[in-house]
């Protein structure tokens, strides 16, 4: 069946938070879009309606979705989000979505362990939501770099890693992962985070022999497959477009060993 | 009840009949599915599918994009599925679609382009075809013709040869006459002409010291080259008579305005696409608006009334 993609032009702001001392969470009233969106699926905005700067439309994870409300946490970085971040409750934004191919749940699995790296945290909301629903138990595993930039999560059941010991375990998030396999019996692995962190999270999957989906980031234009502007080296050596075939992807299908485009 | 006048949107290029003057950009619009739901093939007056050539390409490393001030830089490198793929695959779907079809191509010899144009003639659904002589982003081909006259002469004259509908040639802006260019293509045959192509660009990360694009420099696209591509036009419009198909930076209908009135017969739509996928449409009903302030019952007669 082919997936319904709207464009909402003007989806007004519901409530806008800063949540830690780089993220924003931003929740949109989205009716059309609330009722279809999967985990893992993005929204393309157009954060600049009627001005030329920032010109493209920018891709952010669909953080949450509650009955109307489709919510994403974003980290002020460049131009566009700067712009973003000053905008107030009651403006609108332009919204394409849902967006791309999300995370595909094997209820079969007894443990679903959802790996997030910063900003990785963005898609987890919905993901953990979604396996509640299923009556699955998600268990987030959660590195950041220190406790200014940790969001509080939302989900029960969340192992916290910070780099500089600031909150939760101090090291990497891929440590956590390590000391939560060990007594695992058959795990999942949803991932999102930084390319270096994806690609130590898809190594530790692949010589455990545990199934990993990862969230991948890139620059994009159309977000529809159009433009092939978004892609990345899968694991055959052909590119492949992130907004399309992904964002997520199963890991084994990515080549690691190229640079990261982000 | 004041009633509405309708005007009549219909263009004609060199005997391509369009129901309205607004057209895909090649590469901007894949082959009219991927935007489903969002924009359709049948609001554009004609779609121009995404560059074909013989064999597939698999494109350029990423990087491939980049945003710039009002603007964006690319570096695609003619990704495409190749032309087998292009007709088995995609083009069925597209021909269902109440649009006209013009089938972009390029290839690295001139035998190539031949060969390709050879096969488009033969296919009755696709009743026109865009010369791609400008693609700044690889190697061989493409833009090595479109910077030199006898090279773009000769290339025009050999593929109209082998093909009988409508040829349209898209020029370049990277060159010092574009004029020049214009004269030697329409000498050798060309039906019309598409300008402007995207302009050599390039973008630094300055964190990392390294070129933002993998392929270091890429084509720059978007209200940045809107003024570029207007002048280009306006050189091109006083040195030949074949009609003119203007693009570069139509964001809204009156971009879409500028290139006509400089001269466009009709215009090409193409980072808009990405921005905004309704532009299509915005583009036509404001086109009809100021036709309707302005005492125009055809918009073909908006084509080249520049007063200077």
């Amino acid at each position: 069946m082919m997936k319904k993609i709207l464009q909402i032009k003007n989806a007004p702001i519901l409530f806008h938070r800063k949540v830690s001392s780089c993220a924003r969470h931003i929740s949109l009233s989205l009716p059309a879009i609330a009722g279809t969106a999967e985990p893992g699926q993005f929204l393309h905005l157009r954060i600049s309606s009627g001005s030329p700067s920032p010109l493209l439309r920018r891709p952010f994870s669909i953080n949450d979705v509650q009955g109307d409300r489709v919510s994403i946490l974003y980290e002020v970085k460049g131009a566009g989000t700067k712009l973003l971040s000053k905008m107030l409750p009651g403006e609108t934004l332009d919204v394409i979505g849902p967006l791309g191919m999300g995370f595909d749940i094997d209820p079969q699995k007894r443990e679903h362990l959802l790996v997030a790296g910063g900003m990785g945290l963005a898609p987890m909301g919905l993901l953990a939501r979604s396996l509640k629903g299923m009556k699955l138990k998600p268990e987030l595993l959660y590195g950041c770099r220190s406790s200014a930039e940790l969001v509080k999560p939302g989900i029960t059941g969340c192992q916290i890693s910070s780099e500089d010991g600031s909150c939760g375990k101090k090291g990497l998030v891929t440590s956590l992962l390590l000391d939560r396999l060990r007594i695992c019996r058959d795990p999942a692995v949803y991932a999102c985070g930084p390319w270096p962190m994806l690609k130590a999270v898809a190594g530790i999957c692949h010589k455990n022999n545990i199934p990993c989906q990862v969230s991948l980031e890139s620059f994009m234009a159309c977000g529809v497959g159009a433009c092939q502007g978004c892609v990345v080296k899968n694991s055959d050596g052909n590119y492949v477009s992130v907004c399309d075939k992904g964002p997520v992807f199963n890991s084994r299908q990515i080549d690691w060993d190229q640079d990261c485009v982000i | 009840m004041k009633k509405v006048k309708t005007i009549d949107l219909r263009v004609s290029i060199a005997g391509l009949e369009l129901k309205n003057p607004v057209i895909a950009a090649s590469g901007t619009f894949g082959y009219g599915a991927e935007y489903s739901g969002l924009a359709e093939p049948g609001d554009f007056g004609a779609i121009i599918t995404k560059t074909v050539t013989l064999e597939p390409r698999p494109g350029n490393r990423p990087p491939r994009i980049c945003e710039t001030s009002c603007g964006m830089l690319n570096s695609i490198g003619l990704a495409n599925v190749g032309f087998a793929v292009f007709r088995e695959d995609k083009l069925p779907a597209l021909i269902k679609k109440n649009t006209v079809i013009i089938a972009n191509i390029a290839g690295n010899t001139i035998e190539e382009y031949v060969e390709l144009a050879a096969r488009l003639n033969k296919i009755s659904d696709i009743p026109a075809l865009e010369l791609n002589i400008s693609c700044p982003n690889v190697k061989l081909g493409g833009i090595a013709f479109g910077t030199d006259p006898a090279s773009a002469a000769a290339l025009t004259k050999a593929v109209r040869r082998a093909y009988k509908k409508t040829l349209i040639v898209k020029l370049s802006p990277n060159v010092s006459d574009i004029a020049g260019i214009a004269r030697a293509v329409e000498s050798s045959g060309a039906d019309a002409l598409s300008l402007i192509n995207t302009l050599y660009g390039m973008a630094v990360d300055i964190k990392k010291q390294r070129p933002v694009l993998g392929n270091i420099t890429g084509g720059l696209s978007g209200p940045a080259i809107k003024p570029v591509a207007l002048y280009n036009l306006y050189k091109v419009h006083h040195s030949v008579k074949i009609p003119l198909i203007g693009l570069g930076g139509i964001m809204d209908h009156r971009d879409a305005l500028e290139f006509m009135i400089t001269g466009a017969a009709a215009v090409q739509i193409g980072t808009a696409n990405f921005v905004n996928p309704s532009a299509v449409k915005d583009i036509l009903s404001g086109l009809a608006g100021y036709c309707r302030e302005n005492d125009i019952t055809r918009i073909k007669n908006l084509t080249g009334i520049l007063k200077c």
